[in-house]
């Protein structure tokens, strides 16, 4: 009797060793099966990245050697400008800055680059910050680089919408001098789409995390007001 | 007492699980329209490379999307804890690190990210507050994790008070 016991006891407690030992490795398959599936996301993350870069890119007329920003004037002393057409800070630094950066650049103090990057992209449906930066490389070719940088400025669209459509882009382009056709026909074409990615991603090799930066050659300028980019100038040009 | 919030607990690490999984879409979801921004948040912090940066940032919201996955089913909850709570732990040590060094930058948490326009203050503390509520959701799951309406609960096919003897 005792022992009939003890031999369904010992079977129970082999069943549960088995049940154990079984569970163990239900777990460890569905362990390894998420960490598989976290690592192919991961992998798939970065082969979607990948297949986003192209080197292949033209730089517009009046670029610099690297290709990363669009040059006017020609003084000694350089100034980098990182600009998005959507960032309303930018917007701003045009309105408190801009009179006192074409005053150097007329008075051939100043050699500006201006990187018109597209950083914002998110903040608008149609990626507003790409098309309007690809129309300016457009606006570079018909010479008419700064003209067009400061109507988008000053037409602004708020951050969140869709934007200005490409219409309504070359529409500021022919009010500024642009040859309707040829301007028209290098938007829609997206022609300058790659150089403005080149653009972007240079920014953020060179460290230019946020816009708009400001750097006097080569030292950033975090108070962007016209005294201390003044201020700065004259510091590199001594 | 005791009994009764045993028989509840299930039904909370279900909120809590889906409560995270919620916030990894949310996370992954923000960022996965736009990779190269992605990299340029995970630059903005200045500890690695651009290049590491920009791979980082391309894979982190699809294993932060994967990570919602793996919570709304209830798979490997454990597990998926356990990263999450790893990945959160690195989160607060990027942003501490940002705060220390004086940069000035939006943590780039969910979506955005990147440096901050002069005049704009970062809000480090709240983020650092933020993440470390999340911890919390993940280390509940990690001490407990069977929860209610799961996949481990369906593949093991044994009542949930099992695991807890």
């Amino acid at each position: 009797m005792s022992s009939r016991k003890g031999r369904k006891d010992a079977a129970r407690v082999v069943r549960e060793q088995l049940a154990r030992e079984q569970r163990r490795k239900r777990t460890l398959w569905i362990s390894v099966g998420a960490v598989l599936v976290l690592v192919v996301a991961g992998l798939i993350g970065w082969s979607v990245w990948s297949s986003q870069q192209s080197e292949d890119f033209t730089a517009p007329p009046g670029a610099n050697d690297t290709g990363t920003g669009i040059v006017v004037g020609s003084g000694p002393v350089t100034i980098d400008i990182y600009e998005d057409y959507l960032c309303p800070a930018c917007k701003q630094f045009e309105q408190t800055s801009g009179a006192t950066i074409e005053q150097l650049i007329n008075d051939g103090k100043v050699r500006v680059v201006y990187h018109p990057v597209a950083f914002l992209n998110r903040y608008s449906t149609t990626d507003y910050s790409t098309r309007s930066s690809a129309a300016s490389g457009c606006a570079a070719e018909g010479g008419k680089f700064t003209e067009f940088g400061k109507a988008l400025f000053e037409r602004q669209p708020p951050e969140g919408g869709a934007g200005l459509s490409d219409d309504e882009l070359i529409d500021i382009g022919a009010e500024v001098g642009l040859d309707r056709d040829a301007f028209g026909s290098c938007v829609r074409d997206g022609k300058y789409r790659s150089w403005t990615k080149h653009v972007t991603d240079e920014a953020g090799r060179a460290k230019v995390t946020g816009t708009p930066s400001i750097l006097v050659d080569g030292e950033p300028v975090r108070e962007w007001t016209p005294e201390n980019i003044t201020a700065a100038v004259e510091a590199a040009g001594r | 007492m005791n009994g009764n919030l045993r028989r509840w607990r299930p039904w909370l690490g279900l909120a809590v699980r889906l409560g995270l999984a919620v916030v990894w879409f949310w996370a992954g979801w923000s960022k996965v329209g736009d990779l190269a921004a992605s990299g340029r948040a995970v630059n903005a912090y200045q500890v690695l490379p651009y290049d590491v940066a920009m791979v980082v940032g391309a894979a982190l919201p699809f294993v932060e999307l994967a990570l919602a996955l793996l919570l709304l089913l209830g798979l490997a909850t454990r597990l998926a804890a356990g990263v999450s709570a790893a990945l959160l732990l690195v989160f607060i040590a990027g942003i501490a690190s940002a705060w220390s060094r004086g940069l000035a930058i939006d943590c780039g948490c969910f979506g955005v990210g990147g440096e901050l326009p002069a005049g704009e203050s970062p809000s480090y503390l709240p983020e650092i507050l933020r993440d470390i509520g999340f911890l919390a959701l993940a280390g509940f799951l990690l001490i407990w994790p069977r929860t209610a309406v799961s996949a481990d609960g369906a593949l093991a096919g044994e009542p949930v008070e099992d695991e807890d003897e």
